[in-house]
C-alpha cells in the first residue's frame, strides 16, 4: 500500500490536471491514478502520408475503435451517438479539437428563464475570474469583446487565422446582420511557455503534433508534478472505498499485470468524464448504498448529455485550402443561440466552421454522397477537396433521466471490471432544433456563394462532450454533488469533470470543465484546514 | 502476406471503383492492389482482413450492384474495404500532385498581420449591435 495521499485525483485530463496544479502549488500532497499513459509529440500521425487512415483506427475517438488495454469498451448498441474519449496524461484533450467557447449567462438559468431542466447552483460571473484564469493557464487565442458575452478580460493570445472560407462565411454575415466572431482556441497562435504555436496541420482531433493545442499533460502536469504531484500510470481504478464513518478512504486500482493497489487519501476527486466517473461510483456499491456510492438520488449515470451534432457544408468554386488550419473554429455564429418563443423549440445553437479534411474525407461517401464511384469519382472529389466550409451545429441537450450509464451486465474491460453501457436518444426537441438551425446555416452558405450545399443531420461520431451524469444541486435528493463538486453523501468526495453540469448549455464544454474544477480546487486550498478526513 | 489471387480481385474491383478518367489514373495504374495495399495493410493491419472478408462479398460481373448490396447488408465492412482502396489511391504521390494537394503540412501563423476581417470592417456591424446575450435575473453583469 503507498502512502496516504492528501488528495487522490483520478484521472490526469482536463479537469485531474487543473486540479493537480492548484493543489500542488499551494503545498498539498497529490497522487492522481490515471489508467493511460503519457504521449510523445512525435507519435502522433500528422506528417504521415497515411495519416488519414491511422487517424481513423489508432487514434481514433472512439474507446471501441482503438481497443487499447488503457480503454474500456462501451456498450452503445442502444444509443443514437457514439461516445467519444481519451485515456492517457492529458485525457481527451489529446484528441479534443480546441474548441474553447464559455457557456453563456442563459445557459445557468434554463429553468428560471425558459421554464425547462434547472438552473445551475452557479452563475456564470461566479465562473467568470475562473474561465479568465484558465484561459491564461491554458494558453488561449482569441478576439475579446464578443457582444455574445458580457466583457472580461483580453484573451492572452490574438486569434488564429480563420482562413479563405471563413472569410466567405463573414462577409455574408456582414451582409444578413447575423453575429460573427472569430473563434476562440485553446491553440497558440504565438509560442509560449516553452510550446510552439500552430502549424495548422489540420490534424488536432487526432494530436498535435507542435504540442499547440493545449492539454494538461503539456499545460499543467509537468508544474504540477515539479510541486511534488505524483501521477502514476497504467493505474486502473475500480472502486472507491468507503469506511464506516461514511468517508471515502481511497480507492482500489488494477495494473496491466493484473496486480491489484490500494491507495488511500484524505480527499477523493473524481476527474474521469461523464461516462467514467459514474461507471465509476456504480462500481462503488456496498453496504447502505446497494446502488452505487452517492447514488441515493438515483441521479448517478442519469441526465446524460452530448450535444446532438449536424454538420452542414458548402462548397466553392474557387480553392480555400479547407484541408489546413486549425479544427476547432474558425469563426462562430451565436446569432441563434438564445430561444426564440416563435420557433417550435426551447433553447438554441452555436455553430462552428471548421475545414474540411483531405482527399480520403473527400473520397469517402460520408463526405462524397451517394454517386461517389466510377469515371465520375474523379469529378467529386476534386469539387470537394479544399473547396469547402463546413459549420458544425451544436444543439443543446435537455437533461433526460432516460438517457444513461449504466454498467453493462457482461462486456468488461480488459481488466474483467464491468464496461458501461449507454442508453441515449435524441430528443424530440433537439430533432426540431437541429432542423431549424439547418436551414439557417443553409442561408448563411448559399449567402456566401456556396452553390451546393450537403448536410449530415445527427452524426453518430460526435459524442465528444459527454455531460451530466453526476449533477450539482442544492437539493441532495435531486442531485449528487453540491455546488463545489462536494458529493451530498460523501464529505470528503468531489467530482469536478463534466458529469457535474446540470444542463449542458450548447457549446464545447471543457472550458466550463477547466474553470469550474479550478474554482473548486481553490476552495480545497481554502478550507484544507477544515475538510472533515477519515481517521 | 496478402495472396496474388486477393490483389488480382481487388486489382478488377477498384478499377471499377476508380477508372482511368477526367485525368487521373486508375487504381490498377498507381499499384492500389499492389505496393499501396501493403503500405495500407503496413498502418492499418486490420483493414488486411476487411478486404479479404469484404472482396468475397463482391461479384466481379456487378461490382457496383454487388457493392451496394455489401452496404446495404454490412455497411461496417462495406466502409472498411472502401477505406482500404480509396486510402491506398490517395496516399500515392502522383494522385497527390495530380490534385495539387500537398498533404497535411506545416503553415506558418503570422498573428502580427492585421486579419483581412479587420482592415474589412466586417466586425464593425456585430459590435455596432450591441450585446445579444440574454439576460439573466440577478446578475449585474448582464446586459
Amino acid at each position: 500500500m503507498s502512502e496516504r495521499a492528501e488528495v487522490l485525483i483520478v484521472g490526469a485530463g482536463a479537469s485531474g490536471g487543473v486540479v493537480a496544479r492548484r493543489l500542488a502549488r499551494a503545498g498539498i500532497k497529490v497522487v492522481c491514478l490515471e489508467q493511460g499513459r503519457w504521449h510523445d509529440l512525435d507519435e502522433f500521425p500528422a506528417p504521415q502520408p497515411e495519416f488519414e487512415l491511422i487517424a481513423r483506427k489508432q487514434w481514433s475517438g472512439s474507446p471501441n475503435d482503438r481497443g487499447l488495454w488503457e480503454d474500456y469498451p462501451v456498450n452503445e448498441d442502444e444509443s443514437d451517438l457514439v461516445t467519444l474519449m481519451f485515456n492517457g496524461v492529458g485525457g481527451s484533450l489529446i484528441l479534443y479539437a480546441g474548441d474553447w467557447s464559455r457557456l453563456h449567462p442563459s445557459d445557468f438559468a434554463v429553468r428560471s428563464l425558459d421554464g425547462v431542466a434547472d438552473d445551475w447552483p452557479i452563475s456564470y460571473a461566479e465562473l467568470q475570474p475562473y474561465y479568465e484564469a484558465t484561459d491564461v493557464e491554458f494558453g488561449v487565442s482569441g478576439l475579446a469583446g464578443d457582444p455574445a458575452y458580457p466583457a472580461g478580460a483580453e484573451f492572452p493570445h490574438p486569434p488564429l487565422p480563420i482562413g479563405a472560407g471563413a472569410m466567405k462565411i463573414a462577409r455574408a454575415h456582414a451582409r444578413l446582420g447575423w453575429h460573427w466572431w472569430p473563434g476562440t482556441n485553446s491553440v497558440l497562435s504565438r509560442p509560449w511557455n516553452g510550446r510552439r504555436p500552430c502549424a495548422q496541420w489540420n490534424t488536432c482531433l487526432n494530436g498535435c503534433p507542435e504540442g499547440a493545442k493545449a492539454s494538461t499533460d503539456r499545460t499543467h502536469w509537468p508544474e504540477a508534478m515539479a510541486h511534488g504531484a505524483q501521477l502514476v500510470t497504467g493505474a486502473r481504478v475500480r472502486r472507491v472505498i468507503v469506511g464506516t464513518d461514511g468517508l471515502a478512504r481511497g480507492v482500489e486500482y488494477v495494473t496491466e499485470d493484473g496486480r491489484e493497489h490500494v491507495q488511500e487519501a484524505e480527499v477523493v476527486v473524481l476527474a474521469a468524464n461523464a461516462i467514467g466517473t459514474s461507471r465509476l461510483l456504480l462500481l462503488s456499491d456496498g453496504p447502505g448504498h446497494p446502488d452505487g456510492l452517492c447514488n441515493s438520488s438515483g441521479k448517478v449515470g442519469r441526465r446524460l448529455m452530448v450535444h446532438p451534432f449536424a454538420n452542414v457544408m458548402g462548397l466553392f468554386d474557387e480553392p480555400l485550402r479547407s484541408w489546413n488550419g486549425h479544427i476547432g473554429s474558425k469563426i462562430v455564429c451565436y446569432e441563434f443561440y438564445e430561444t426564440d418563443e416563435a420557433r417550435d423549440h426551447v433553447r438554441g445553437a452555436k455553430w462552428s466552421l471548421t475545414t474540411t479534411g483531405g482527399p480520403i474525407n473527400a473520397a469517402l461517401p460520408t463526405r462524397a454522397g451517394e454517386s461517389v464511384w466510377g469515371p465520375e469519382h474523379h469529378a467529386r472529389v476534386r469539387q470537394y477537396l479544399g473547396r469547402g466550409a463546413s459549420w458544425g451545429i451544436f444543439g443543446e441537450d435537455l437533461p433526460d433521466d432516460d438517457n444513461r450509464v449504466t454498467l453493462d451486465p457482461e462486456l468488461t474491460d480488459s481488466s474483467g471490471i464491468p464496461a458501461p453501457k449507454v442508453n441515449y436518444r435524441v430528443a424530440e426537441n433537439s430533432r426540431r432544433l437541429l432542423d431549424f438551425h439547418i436551414e439557417r446555416v443553409k442561408e448563411s452558405l448559399r449567402e456566401a456563394g456556396a452553390y451546393h450545399v450537403e448536410e449530415e443531420r445527427l452524426m453518430r461520431y460526435s459524442g465528444w462532450h459527454l455531460i451530466g451524469t453526476a449533477r450539482m444541486g442544492n437539493d441532495p435528493a435531486d442531485s449528487v454533488v453540491d455546488g463545489l463538486g462536494r458529493a451530498h453523501e460523501v464529505e470528503n468526495l468531489f467530482v469536478v469533470d463534466g458529469s457535474v453540469f446540470p444542463t449542458s448549455g450548447a457549446v464545447n464544454p471543457t472550458s466550463t470543465i477547466a474553470a469550474f474544477a479550478a474554482r473548486t480546487a481553490d476552495e480545497l486550498v481554502r478550507t484544507r484546514n477544515l475538510q472533515k478526513v477519515p481517521a | 502476406m496478402i495472396e496474388d489471387g486477393l490483389r488480382d480481385r481487388l486489382r478488377t474491383v477498384a478499377d471499377v471503383l476508380i477508372p482511368n478518367a477526367h485525368g487521373m489514373p486508375a487504381a490498377s495504374e498507381v499499384g492500389v492492389a499492389d505496393g499501396q495495399l501493403d503500405r495500407v495493410v503496413a498502418v492499418r493491419p486490420d483493414l488486411g482482413d476487411a478486404v479479404a472478408r469484404g472482396l468475397e462479398a463482391i461479384d466481379l460481373d456487378d461490382v457496383m450492384g454487388s457493392a451496394e448490396r455489401l452496404r446495404a447488408a454490412d455497411p461496417g465492412l462495406h466502409h472498411l474495404l472502401m477505406l482500404a482502396i480509396v486510402g491506398a489511391y490517395y496516399i500515392h504521390p502522383d494522385v497527390r500532385k495530380r490534385l495539387e494537394y500537398d498533404g497535411q503540412e506545416p503553415v506558418e501563423v503570422r498573428p502580427e498581420i492585421i486579419p483581412a476581417y479587420v482592415e474589412e470592417g466586417l466586425l464593425d456591424a456585430v459590435l455596432r449591435r450591441g450585446p445579444i446575450y440574454r439576460s439573466v435575473p440577478d446578475e449585474s453583469e448582464d446586459a
